[in-house]
């Protein structure tokens, strides 16, 4: 019994760190139907970031992390403009290909920029907490605390503040909400920084948690996208419970089944949705 | 003007052509190619860059004494890197380069078994001498290729001493948590088992790991479960640091013991140094702060100084490559014949430049397989350095019959 | 009927000029990268399949290709079985598992489709790296050889040894059966009704085209192709593992696809030498290749969304015309 407790709640603070991940994609994908495949590499600059941040400037983590969420914004900002909106009226296929090829040239800055070893974010954070037989370490509490702060504020955001209006809008129905004068322009300039935003937080707790290399990002990109699927496009509850359950379901298929299939269990899970309910847990038919 | 400009720079430029061609034709100096082939990047870098910076720094000392001299010719070495990424396919591509494009007859590096048994398996039909340091897959000096030559003991070698002394210590269940896939692992837990079982121990758990996984966490909770007297861990540094990581995490206080061979740094950028203390690792007696003779210091103190971080444990085994080339290149009068080289290398005493200790076997460095012996050593994490705690006996002349009688 | 000669006879011309090439090269290594990139056409022809003609994006290529080689150099390493007769089934084996694997995924469209197929990938790519009692994992298989020799108009065709000719004429022969192939599709009614789902598949839909039907054709054909280049990968290089067939080689299918010419016959012979030659002069800096890369593929989509081809074809035009080659 403590085993299957153990697991799941090892399995809680990877969950957390795909649910920030789904988020900033479906955001993008419900409000501007784009795939954006680039946002794993995105969330690996970020890591990389918040690591120079700590290492060569001496910034606790979180304050790090913070600043490197804004340069992530940033970033979402000029790939919004420079990338993608150009091809904002070609066929669907293209915005997908300029996400392929962002992917590239982001994993290719961070290969020159950041090195090809693997990194890992130091923190002060390595006590360890024994509740009745399941041990969890801080550093894992803090993760899933983070991703809950994250998640609230972007929740805030969205039902609270104008900008949030004009987003929900334009997820809505786009041709409304320029009629009702939504500049659509900024609105996706604001998605996107969000997006970034939140890709660089999971990049940023991976490298705590465990560790930011050449190859991770395209990993939880896919991930992300197979929450999404399990969640539903474009649903925000979806990707939090698809990003949860998730992260529970690898623990225990590691644990329980085989470790070396671990990762195969989010593909499957995404094909088996996709050909019964495609439109995923929450998602809207 | 321009008429006076223009046949002043004919008249330098043929100046310059025939004082060149002049020149050259003076340096009686060859050049002698040495291929290295090792991951520079990705998981295996840990064991193959520190290997590659090794040989380049033998090189460099070389030349600066002048070169290798031998049969009246000066050879200045002229070192031909690629990372082969740990990847089988990329190092048959690499070694392709190396022989077909930069004309390359000696090989060094090979810090990893799987694209060093891809080389390997091609190897006998090229005209070159191969020369293998890290890796310790044992079917690699196990069949009898006569121009392949290996630093780095085989695994197993070291399992069976390393089986003895945990039973030793007092632990009867032990847990095993490794990349048991990759075969070499898999030979050393063969031969720990069977010493352990001799002493009446026995093995509880075999949990395995990827290469590049990072989250260990289900394995070791399984294996927690089981409530082992200690924990074994096999697999290449980073994740090995993390397996070390993860168990202080969640709680678990046995004895862990390991076959991983990394510096202090590489284990702390991934663990503090009190999650790693009172780790084991069983393995060859690489570089260590005792065990360090004066090569040894020297080897350190010039790492250190070209390259700015600590040469890792098992970068000597290349280090040592370049020393034993040398020497047998002097010895056979000559770098342009492979095979004579090759069969220079199979006569020789163990240099006095090399930096690992080696055991000859019948006074060569290498015995029948093209295998060289260090020591095993137990060795300790205390206070953030690794400490030197024991050696672990082992039987060369045994081990090496019986690694012959494995040819097919 | 002129057009189509003058086509025919230009490819001639190329694949004769191609074959005459090792007589004039001597470089071992350079024969070598043309094999690769030989056998690349052949990959990209099917990727060419699926993403040029049908307009979805598949990147489950590389998947395939790893099919193929392990289908092939499993049944000669283990069984014995004869390279020239594995060769052929290898490609029938994964159009098998592709029509198994298309059904489903064919139904969604746009990037659901493009997701799965990026799962598929990863799923195979997992199942050759973990099942290593059958695949041998990571360390791979060695020893895979190469196809028996034979006799044919008095020359006979070793494929052994040092000299790679032989083996060169193989993948040359491949790749030119592969474009003859795509050029017959493309060409017929079935490659009208595949452009006509990519320009508008509601469309076709709804005038009673069973566009699943022709959908699943070329999602096979090309998972075939794939799987053929797969064994010519394997039995060429004679080391088979699972690094070459990630999800990082589908990406670069795509790539060789899309700066060759979408759609296009020379597209993706264009590409595939693109692909196999420019890592090699980019070598100086292999991080600079991936930035360069992916800015390549970013410039190439906003602004030559067809490819190099049609701006070749396009100058080829404007030239043929300056000179007076051109009527009207």
């Amino acid at each position: 019994m403590i085993e299957i407790l153990q697991q799941g709640v090892n399995g809680l603070a990877i969950g957390s760190v795909y649910v920030l991940i789904a988020l900033g994609l479906t955001v993008v994908f419900g409000i501007l139907g784009i795939a954006h495949f680039a946002h794993g590499s995105v969330a690996m600059f970020g890591g990389y970031l918040t690591f120079t941040f700590g290492e060569r400037f001496g910034l606790p983590f979180f304050a790090a992390m913070a600043l490197a969420m804004v340069a992530g914004a940033v970033v979402g900002l000029l790939i919004e403009r420079l990338a993608y909106r150009p091809v904002r009226d070609a066929p669907h296929i293209n915005a997908f290909i300029i996400a392929l090829g962002l992917t590239m040239m982001i994993e290719g800055l961070n290969l020159l920029t950041f090195g090809a070893d693997q990194v890992v974010i130091q923190t002060p954070y390595r006590s360890v907490f024994n509740v009745g037989g399941v041990v969890i370490a801080e550093l894992r509490l803090l993760v899933i605390l983070t991703a809950c702060v994250l998640v609230g504020v972007i929740a805030l955001l969205m039902s609270r503040t104008k900008t949030g209006k004009s987003v929900r809008a334009v997820a809505q129905n786009r041709q409304a909400a320029v009629l009702m004068g939504v500049n659509v322009n900024q609105v996706s300039l604001v998605v996107f920084g969000i997006s970034s935003s939140l890709g660089v937080a999971a990049g940023a707790l991976i490298g705590a948690l465990l560790a930011i290399a050449p190859g991770v990002g395209e990993g939880l990109a896919i991930k992300g996208f197979a929450v999404l699927i399990l969640g539903g496009l474009g649903s925000i509850p979806g990707a939090i419970v698809g990003g949860l359950i998730l992260g529970v379901s690898e623990a225990m298929a590691a644990g329980f089944i085989s470790s070396a299939y671990k990762d195969v269990i989010a593909f499957l899970v995404m094909i088996v949705v996709l050909l019964f309910r495609p439109e995923g847990l929450l998602g809207k038919r | 003007m321009k008429q006076f400009n223009r046949r002043v720079v004919v008249v330098a430029v043929s100046a310059a052509m025939g004082l060149g061609m002049v020149w050259s034709a003076q340096a009686a100096d060859k050049e002698l190619v040495l291929g290295v082939n090792d991951a520079l990047t990705g998981p295996g870098a840990v064991y193959g860059l520190p290997q590659a910076n090794a040989v380049k720094m033998a090189a460099d000392d070389i030349n600066a004494k002048g070169g290798i001299k031998a049969g009246g010719d000066t050879y200045k070495i002229k070192v031909v890197d690629y990372d082969d990424k740990a990847n089988p396919t990329e190092a048959t591509n690499s070694v392709r380069k190396l022989i077909d494009r930069d004309g390359a007859k000696y090989l060094l590096g090979f810090c990893c078994s799987g694209p060093t048994s891809a080389v390997a398996s091609f190897i006998d039909k090229e005209d070159a001498v191969m020369l293998v340091g890290n890796a310790a897959e044992r079917a690699i000096t196990a069949k009898g290729i006569p121009n392949l030559f290996r630093t780095r003991p085989p695994a197993d070698f070291t399992g069976a001493a390393a089986g003895t002394f945990v039973a030793k210590r007092g632990a009867r269940n032990i847990a095993v948590i490794g990349s048991l896939d990759v075969s070499f692992y898999g030979q050393y837990l063969e031969a720990f088992e069977r010493e352990l079982v001799k002493a009446g121990g026995k093995i509880v758990a075999k949990e395995t790991f990827g290469l590049k996984d990072r989250d260990m966490t289900p394995q070791l909770t399984k294996v927690r479960a089981l409530n082992p007297d200690a924990l074994l861990v096999l697999g290449y540094v980073e994740p090995a640091a993390f397996v070390y990581r993860q168990a202080i995490e969640l709680g678990m206080k046995m004895p862990r013991y390991g076959f991983t061979s990394g510096s202090e740094e590489q284990f702390l950028r991934v663990a503090s140094s009190e999650q790693m203390e009172g780790v084991w690792d069983l393995r060859p007696t690489e570089l260590t702060v005792e065990a360090l003779d004066a090569n040894a210091k020297t080897y350190v103190a010039n790492y250190t100084k070209k390259y700015g971080s600590a040469p890792a444990p098992s970068s000597p085994y290349a280090y040592d490559q370049v020393y034993v080339l040398k020497n047998a290149i002097e010895a056979a009068g000559g770098a342009g014949d492979a095979k004579k080289v090759a069969a220079a290398i199979r006569k020789l005493a163990i240099p006095k430049e090399a930096v690992m200790k080696y055991l000859p076997t019948n006074g060569t460095m290498f015995d029948v397989n093209g295998q060289a012996y260090t020591t095993n050593g137990a060795f300790q994490w205390q206070k953030g350095k690794w400490v030197y705690v024991a050696e672990l006996p082992s039987d060369t002349l045994a081990y090496s019959t019986f690694l012959r009688s494995l040819y097919k | 009927m002129k057009k189509f000669l003058t086509h025919l006879s230009g490819w001639v011309v190329l694949i004769l000029v191609a074959a005459a090439m090792p007589a004039l090269i001597k470089v071992p290594y350079f024969i070598h990268l043309i094999i690769l990139a030989l056998i690349w056409i052949v990959l990209a022809q099917g990727q060419n399949l699926i993403q040029g003609l049908v307009g979805y994006v598949s990147i489950a290529q590389a998947g395939f290709m790893g099919i193929g080689a392990y289908f092939s150099t499993l049944l000669t390493v283990n069984f014995g079985w004869s390279v020239w007769m594995t060769m052929w089934l290898a490609p029938l084996f994964t159009g098998l598992i592709s029509v198994l694997a298309g059904y489903p995924s064919l139904r969604v469209k746009g990037h659901y489709f493009a997701i799965v197929t990026l799962a598929y990938n990863m799923v195979i790519f997992t199942v050759l790296l973990t099942y290593s009692s059958l695949t041998g994992g990571e360390a791979g298989i060695s020893n895979v050889p190469r196809p028996s020799e034979f006799s044919l108009l008095g020359y006979t065709f070793n494929f052994e040894g040092r000299s790679n000719i032989s083996y060169y004429l193989l993948a040359l022969l491949m790749a030119a059966l592969s474009t003859g192939l795509c050029a017959l599709i493309l060409h017929s009614r079935v490659g009208r009704i595949l452009l006509s789902i990519r320009q508008n598949e509601n469309l076709s839909d709804a005038i009673g085209v069973s566009t699943l039907r022709y959908k699943l054709l070329a999602f096979s054909v090309s998972a075939a192709l794939a799987g053929l280049a797969g064994a010519l990968y394997a039995h060429y290089i004679g080391f088979l593992n699972p690094e070459p067939f990630g999800v990082d080689q589908s990406l670069n299918a795509i790539l060789a696809v899309i700066l060759g010419g979408s759609g296009t016959l020379a597209g993706p012979v264009v590409g595939a030498f693109a692909i196999t030659f420019l890592p090699e002069y980019l070598r100086i800096a292999d991080s600079y290749r991936l930035v360069t890369y992916g800015f390549i593929l970013v410039l190439a989509t906003i602004f030559l969304p067809r490819g190099l081809v049609p701006v070749f074809h396009s100058l080829w035009l404007r030239l043929a015309g300056a000179l007076g080659l051109r009527r009207g």
